[in-house]
């Protein structure tokens, strides 16, 4: 698992390359929950390069979005590939996210 | 009584006692409390004196019968002033209850009190949450105020919907009431489409803490949001999950309903589970779902009462009692096996609660430090009697036992009647009395554990000592508890029986209140009542699906009880006598359907 970061006026976007299962999300855990916090104009979560992800790794996304609930962060995911949207869809999981088609959308959708 | 048994001041006070004596010329009544002290009492000219009532009863004055209702052996429960004078003491009653009418007959003991009040409770809960027209759970809020309204909070705490399902599910069995059945599958239904994770990588499922629906959008709360539970996920909110969709269960049967416990079950035996030494741990990591992890701080590798014992009542009970499978009966016998094991201590009367992974006892955790929680010490007496019917131990008979003969003198108030909260497991060098840990308060779900305890154990066992401590408890709650004004019952009272009514103890719909402690006393309150205790039949009321039960068997067992002791004795379907069913086994063989069945049974004793 990669992260890569920029930005896009006020939005962090956060790129996820790789497989995110549960060994993966204890390892980038504290990076991913720093840049989420300092993510003050807004988050958007670029899952595109996401090839993979597990039950565990889901739950690990849902307690980045907790956190940044709580800090005031707007979180959006972008690009969720459609293996990825139909686990996220199955587990009643992706009803809690800005849930956008691009990395662009999900920016427009933060700012708005 | 000596002066020097009650402090030199005046104060209010409340004594709940029996009559020894009454001089109507003095004015004059003699009492004797539950813990055996004498009580003399006069009437004020201004006394006002009652009739236990239930909710939705008006007042009932009895101030016209005192000649008939003091008298000697009659219980009543007294409020009044006590004023220090000369070297003793004069306690002038204000107000009196009396929980009996003139014959002496309770009035909870009446066929349809414990009916009567679920049925009002649940029609609180069903206007408080949605109105008089469609049920609709996105208006649901765990958060009601005192009188039912709704404040500024949008959580729906799963634990919550849950548990008001649960209520609504019981209400329906004792009155067939299908508003509140729709109350009830509606609930199921919105948690199982928003409140549940479907694992498909270890194919379980679990349950999100809860859901916040500000502004129209809904955001899952995924791990504990409660201080004790903080970013971990609570074996105890997992299990009260189930405690609403399988009630519901046991009246229609819905297949879904049953997945999702089998599944649930299987998170607690793949994760929550010490597969080593025994026992479930209380906290696992919400994201690797280990009890060991380090983010887990003060939780990790625990094991306490409510993941140990907690299964019992929220759900395995309840699940055997509609599916008779033996593994759920195998699971509630490792819960009480390790109880016994493990839960007393020599060295004080009441059990320890929290555990390190080894079982070595934990007298550090949080507010619990090495206090005991007066209402899970009564609770494990009243689950173990259950247990004790289902699968008889002399171990499981002699803890029961102990804990009902010693409570009432380490936890209950003697005086006024009712149950403590939390107090010091021992005593410190000096002391006679286990300190209250931090008020004399007495919480409604307290009373409930004390109400049941003695009443399963007096159905079990005919000891009338038990008898009369489940109809002392039922006398204070029903007398101090329920809410007259505003619907509901209260969270507290104080030791004298007066509501308290601050910060979020003045809330109705509150974490662990919504409607599952006071239905479950009205449901096994009548069901023990009236079939072990006194012998009267009971009627429940079922709502099969047409794809209920693999095996098309309708369990209508009320509870688990001594074998033997009840039996099924009419069965009606769709309003038409039906004779397919097995009397001793207390099971339906449903007829074939395409619509659902409303099932009406009519259990006797014997």
């Amino acid at each position: 698992m990669r992260i890569e970061r920029s930005t896009r006026g006020t939005v962090l976007v956060v790129a996820l390359r790789g497989e995110l299962d549960g060994a993966v999300a204890s390892e980038v855990h504290d990076e991913l929950d720093g840049l989420v916090a300092g993510g003050g104009g807004g988050v958007a979560l670029d899952l595109g390069g996401m090839t993979y992800v597990s039950s565990a790794g889901l739950r690990f996304l849902l307690l980045v979005h907790h956190h940044a609930r709580r800090r005031g962060v707007r979180l959006a995911l972008a690009g969720v590939r459609p293996d990825v949207h139909e686990v996220m869809a199955a587990t009643g999981f992706i009803d809690a996210f800005v849930v956008a088609d691009s990395v662009d959308d999900a920016v427009e959708a933060l700012v708005r | 009584m000596g002066a020097d048994r009650w402090p030199d001041f005046r104060h209010s006070d409340l004594v709940a006692g029996y009559v020894t004596a009454h001089d109507p010329v003095r004015g004059v009544t003699d009492l004797r409390t539950s813990d055996d002290r004498a009580v003399r009492m006069t009437c004020s000219p201004d006394v006002s004196a009652e009739f236990l009532r239930n909710l939705g009863d008006p007042y009932r004055d009895a101030s016209g019968r005192l000649p008939q209702l003091l008298v000697p052996g009659r219980h009543v429960l007294a409020r009044g002033v006590v004023t220090p004078t000369g070297g003793t003491y004069t306690f002038e009653a204000h107000r009196l209850v009396f929980p009996t009418d003139v014959e002496g007959r309770y009035a909870f003991e009446e066929g349809g009190w414990w009916t009567r009040q679920l049925r009002e409770l649940a029609r609180f809960y069903r206007r408080a949450q949605f109105g008089t027209g469609p049920v609709d759970f996105a208006d649901y809020r765990t958060v009601l105020r005192l009188g039912g309204d709704k404040g500024g909070n949008h959580v729906q705490e799963t634990d919550t919907i849950s548990r008001l399902v649960y209520g609504m599910a019981s209400a329906y069995l004792l009155t067939g009431d299908e508003d509140l059945l729709d109350v009830a599958e509606r609930g199921t239904d919105y948690l199982r489409e928003h409140a549940r994770f479907a694992d498909r990588d270890h194919d379980l499922v679990y349950w999100y803490h809860g859901l916040d629906v500000r502004d129209g959008s809904e955001s899952k709360l995924f791990a504990s949001e409660f201080g004790d539970d903080h970013l971990a996920i609570p074996a105890y909110e997992q299990i009260y999950a189930l405690t609403g969709p399988t009630q519901t269960y046991r009246v229609t049967g819905d297949p879904r309903v049953l997945d999702d416990v089998d599944a649930t079950l299987r998170l607690f035996s793949r994760f929550f589970h010490d597969d080593v030494r025994g026992g479930w741990y209380s906290h696992v990591d919400p994201v690797t779902l280990s009890p060991h992890a380090e983010s887990l701080g003060r939780n990790r590798s625990r094991k306490n009462w409510n993941s140990v014992g907690d299964h019992a009542p929220a759900y395995l009970f309840n699940i055997l009692l509609a599916t008779g499978d033996r593994r759920h009966a195998a699971m509630l016998e490792e819960c009480f096996d390790l109880i016994v094991r493990h839960f007393p201590e020599e060295g004080s009367p009441f059990v320890q609660e929290r555990f390190f992974g080894d079982w070595s006892p934990d007298r550090a955790w949080g507010w619990q430090q090495d206090r005991a929680v007066v209402g899970h010490n009564l609770k494990i007496a009243w689950n173990l009697t259950r247990m004790n019917a289902l699968r008889p131990k002399a171990s499981y008979r002699a803890l029961a036992d102990r804990i009902g003969r010693t409570m009432p003198a380490l936890a209950g108030d003697g005086q006024r009647g009712g149950w403590f909260d939390v107090v010091d497991r021992t005593l410190a060098e000096g002391e006679t009395h286990h300190r209250l840990v931090w008020h004399d308060r007495k919480a409604w779900w307290q009373q409930e554990q004390g109400v049941l305890a003695y009443l399963a154990l007096a159905g079990n066992t005919g000891d009338e000592f038990f008898l009369r401590q489940a109809r002392e408890s039922e006398a204070f709650y029903n007398a101090f508890f329920l809410d007259h004004d505003e619907g509901g019952v209260y969270f507290n009272v104080l030791a004298d029986g007066t509501p308290y009514l601050l910060g979020t103890e003045r809330l109705k719909g509150s974490h662990s209140m919504s409607l599952y402690h006071a239905a479950e006393l009205c449901l096994l309150a009548a069901v023990y009542d009236r079939l072990l205790v006194r012998g009267e039949p009971l009627e429940l009321w079922f709502r099969p699906r047409p794809d209920a039960f693999a095996d098309r068997v309708l369990r209508v067992a009320p509870d688990v009880l001594p074998p033997g002791r009840v039996r099924l004795d009419q069965v009606e379907v769709d309003g038409s006598p039906y004779r397919a069913f097995d009397p001793g086994a207390m099971t339906v063989a449903l007829p074939d359907s395409e619509k659902d069945l409303t099932v009406r049974v009519r259990l006797l004793p014997g």
